[in-house]
């Protein structure tokens, strides 16, 4: 048997070139070809590359991944990243990115005509694409939707085991206690937090999807979310008992806390001219409806209605924290829920 | 290799192995760096937040965990070894059927069944009442019998090879003077495979403390799912570099302690003398008890999760879950698996031959920082990798060779520990009478020494391909763009509760395992080869 160890060799041979030879040949063939990050999940966002792919005949890439990981990933690539663009659910994330400078600024009449400035990098380096709020779900068996009329209510005893909460690492709550902590100030802040955690308990989840799911199963009597996995959740099962709460729209509140989902060209990119086309698709009514539809989210573009399932984007208001300052209220906001210990 | 017999002159295999230790080290020394480089102000924050509860979950679950297995594959390998009853061939290699089954399949299946308002609970609720509560898959109990479940069939299969390697005549000596069966079992049995059990309950813990798929999937808070938090949640990785570097000690630790163990109880058989055991027949009340303790193991570990995973497959694949792109990654998690199992055999092999055949402090060194990977949780090691290969290696970058590069670093200790035993239990004696014979060290080497440890590095290779299809931390972070592995696709959709979706892709990792599976036991593990070498 001396021929195993050769055999074996031989064979990682022959594959590997077989591999690496794939792996490198497909550059060659690369001119109508885009590869995308995507820090939101596949399944919401795959739909519509596929359309861009068989209007634009351009071969889309992707690789889904977290938020903050891609965001890694990338400034750890460097020059040397194959991802052209890079799209995900984080105002706060993509303007980090361009703090970095992994992002590349654009110059692109479709895209000024169709987003309001507010939704995107003054330079273009990233553009908002979709609207999403952090509101509050609960279960409609165990809650009245009068007892709560802020989120700062969700820290109070009488959730005590009732609350499911995202973990730490999640960017909505990274980005929601950012805006908390911009209008209301550290101490309280910190308290909100404090209640937080001991209210929650174990009822940490990684995926919001998860959350929903236990507010609709009864184990908690309210979660914290983004507002489409509630719509989300009722699509496939219309029977669930729960239901989403606007909070903090009483007279000089602070107004729902808002974020969205936007792309930004990298650096890096070699295929500047397919990202365009990407764009100038996601920003265009019609793949704005596609894109915002998709995950039940609010279209930024002012002439697209939102999924008349949601609660009318003109009975409500928005926190008026910038969504750019996301970034630089991050690492505040982080040494925050980790000097109160969050998991 | 004919020079490895000079003390001065450094043969071209120790270079070699010297060399692939350095490589190995590097990622290690790397996590090092970046903890010790750390501000005094993170260390101290992390250890008033996160550290003392982290340490204490991490422990207590490997502590409990290694227990439960080493009792469970401790006895079960005892019954299929000394007794004989209908149906043990079957059972005999049924027991390792659960190593196909990765833990966050597991994991997922009865977060599904015994989870809040899941269908054990209602039929629980049904029987005793709405009040009634079952054990939660979430709580630190559901997880260590998740885990246990998963992990028992190492030390079963090492226990019941070393006990079918066992020379009985030691035993029928004890009771012949006289000794009762449970002091032979305990003065002359145990201690007799006390080097198999130890290595059994060392690739346990060593499995618990990296695993990430089942904790993060169950919520429960561990070192390695912290450090992916960390990895995956903050711009700054100084945090998850000094989670890092407590695992590495934790792991070195227990590795050094492992290592003075199987150092203190080393046997080689010297006398001609060698039987194996007669297996006693037993009644049918004796089989319908042993059937009582093997069947229920095996339902849980294996039959009923796989059950499930066809059920759900079959209603994944009428939706049309089966397509071109599910093929693609079938191919992908058996080439990369298949690759990266051969390199670390091929690679793991100068350092555990000399490790065993000259073992001189360098040599030893060199084996023991092939074990530093093992230390390395899953996303750390991949950060390393990460950063390794855009520093030094961009072009390689983006594409397998670095996915397998995390794999060989990360599961080549898994493959010494049975490839080292396979050389230690080969006595130098029989290469050096060969020698005497006059036969060449390339000749020894295929003649005597290859022959004798194949089984070993078949079963060492078997392993790492098991255990690297089911890899999901470092493939999550280092995949290539548009490379995904089956591993991946039931994570993406378990993680996100599409359980029907994640079950083809689980299914197949388990279907892909089991011929592997088979070859391991039919190979009886380290091989019955022991009367050539007496």
């Amino acid at each position: 048997m001396a021929s195993s160890p050769r055999a074996l060799l031989a064979l990682a041979l022959v594959l590997g070139t077989l591999i690496l030879g794939n792996a490198s040949s497909t550059p060659a063939i690369a001119a109508d070809k885009l590869i995308v990050y995507s820090g939101r999940a596949e399944r919401l966002i795959k739909p519509v590359l596929d359309e861009f792919q068989s209007k634009s005949g351009v071969q889309v890439e992707l690789l889904s991944s977290g938020t903050t990981e891609l965001v890694n990933r990338l400034q750890a690539e460097g020059d040397h990243t194959p991802a052209d663009v890079f799209l995900t659910n984080d105002a706060g994330s993509l303007e980090h990115a361009r703090e970095l400078k992994l992002l590349r600024p654009m110059n692109m009449r479709e895209v000024e005509r169709a987003i309001p400035s507010q939704f995107r990098a003054p330079d273009n380096s990233w553009i908002g694409l979709s609207g999403r709020f952090w509101i509050v779900v609960y279960n409609t068996n165990l809650v009245k939707p009068d007892q709560i009329t802020s989120l700062l209510d969700l820290a109070q005893p009488q959730w005590k085991n009732k609350l499911a909460i995202p973990n730490s690492g999640s960017e909505y709550l990274q980005a929601g206690v950012s805006v908390i902590k911009a209008t209301f100030g550290d101490e309280r802040t910190k308290q909100f937090l404090q209640g937080l955690k001991s209210n929650a308990g174990t009822q940490v989840y990684q995926k919001s999807s998860q959350i929903v799911e236990a507010v609709a199963k009864g184990q908690v009597a309210v979660g914290l979310v983004n507002h489409y996995y509630i719509y989300r959740h009722l699509a496939a099962q219309p029977t669930a008992p729960i239901a989403a709460l606007m909070t903090d729209q009483q007279e000089g509140g602070m107004g729902a806390i808002m974020n969205v989902a936007g792309i930004g060209v990298t650096r890096a990119s070699k295929h500047v001219e397919n990202a365009k086309l990407l764009i100038e698709f996601l920003v265009a009514q019609a793949g704005q409806k596609l894109f915002a539809d998709l995950d039940k989210e609010y279209p930024l573009h002012p002439d697209v209605k939102a999924d008349p399932a949601l609660i009318d984007r003109q009975s409500f208001r928005a926190a008026l924290v910038p969504l750019a300052r996301l970034a630089e209220l991050r690492e505040p906001t982080l040494t925050l829920i980790e000097q109160v210990g969050l998991r | 290799m004919v020079t490895a017999t000079r003390f001065n002159a450094p043969s071209p295999l120790q270079w070699v192995s010297v060399i692939t230790a350095v490589f190995l080290l590097l990622p290690t020394c790397y996590i090092v760096y970046m903890a010790l480089t750390a501000a005094p102000t993170s260390w101290s924050r992390l250890w008033s937040t996160r550290i003392p509860e982290l340490l204490w979950n991490t422990l207590s679950l490997a502590a409990s965990v290694a227990f439960i297995t080493l009792i469970l594959g401790l006895s079960l390998a005892w019954i299929m070894v000394r007794y004989d009853f209908p149906g043990r061939r079957i059972w005999e290699w049924a027991l390792v059927l659960p190593l196909a089954m990765p833990t966050y399949v597991l994991a997922y299946v009865y977060a599904h069944l015994f989870g809040m308002g899941g269908p054990a609970e209602q039929w629980w609720q049904a029987l005793m009442g709405p009040e009634a509560r079952l054990v939660s898959p979430q709580s630190f109990t559901g997880v260590t019998l998740i885990m246990t479940l998963d992990t028992f069939p190492f030390v079963y299969l090492l226990a019941r090879s070393a006990l079918l390697n066992l020379n009985v005549s030691f035993e029928e000596v004890a009771r012949a003077c006289g000794v009762s069966p449970w002091t032979t079992l305990r003065r002359i049995t145990l201690p007799l495979i006390r080097p198999a059990i130890a290595a059994g309950l060392a690739l346990v813990i060593l499995y618990v403390i990296s695993d990430f798929g089942a904790v993060s999937l169950l919520r429960y808070q561990t070192l390695t799912y912290a450090v992916y938090q960390q990895m995956t949640g903050r711009y700054d990785q100084t945090a998850a570099g000094i989670l890092s570097l407590l695992l590495v000690v934790m792991a070195t630790v227990f590795l050094v302690t492992e290592r003075w163990f199987r150092r203190r109880s080393r046997f080689h058989q010297t006398s001609g003398r060698y039987r194996t055991s007669t297996r006693h027949r037993r009644g049918v009340l004796r089989t319908t008890l042993i059937m009582t303790y093997v069947v229920p193991v095996f339902g849980a570990a294996f039959g009923i999760p796989a059950a499930i995973l066809i059920y759900w497959s079959i209603a994944a694949i009428s939706q049309g879950a089966l397509d071109a792109r599910f093929f693609g990654f079938v191919w992908n998690s058996s080439v990369l698996s298949a690759l990266a199992a051969g390199g670390a055999v091929l690679i793991g092999l100068p350092l555990a031959y000399l490790a065993s055949r000259r073992p001189s402090r360098l040599n030893i060194a060199c084996l023991q920082a092939a074990y530093a990977g093992y230390a390395l949780p899953g996303p750390v090691a991949a950060l390393a990798v990460l950063v390794l290969f855009t520093q030094f290696v961009p072009v390689l970058y983006g594409s397998i060779v670095v996915l397998l590069v995390a794999y060989v670093l990360h599961f080549l200790p898994l493959g010494l520990q049975s490839m080292e035993p396979a050389l230690q239990q080969v006595t130098p004696n029989v290469e050096e009478v060969a020698r005497t014979l006059g036969c060449t060290t390339r000749h020894i080497l295929r003649r005597v020494t290859l022959p004798l440890i194949q089984n070993g590095f078949i079963a060492a290779w078997v392993l790492m391909f098991l255990q690297i299809m089911k890899e999901l931390p470092a493939t999550l972070l280092l995949r290539p763009v548009g490379f995904d592995t089956l591993a991946i696709r039931v994570w993406l959709e378990a993680s996100e509760e599409y359980y029907q979706l994640a079950a083809p892709s689980a299914l197949l990792i388990v279907f892909l395992s089991l011929p592997a599976l088979m070859l391991l036991v039919s190979k009886d593990w380290r091989g019955r080869h022991q009367e050539v070498v007496t």
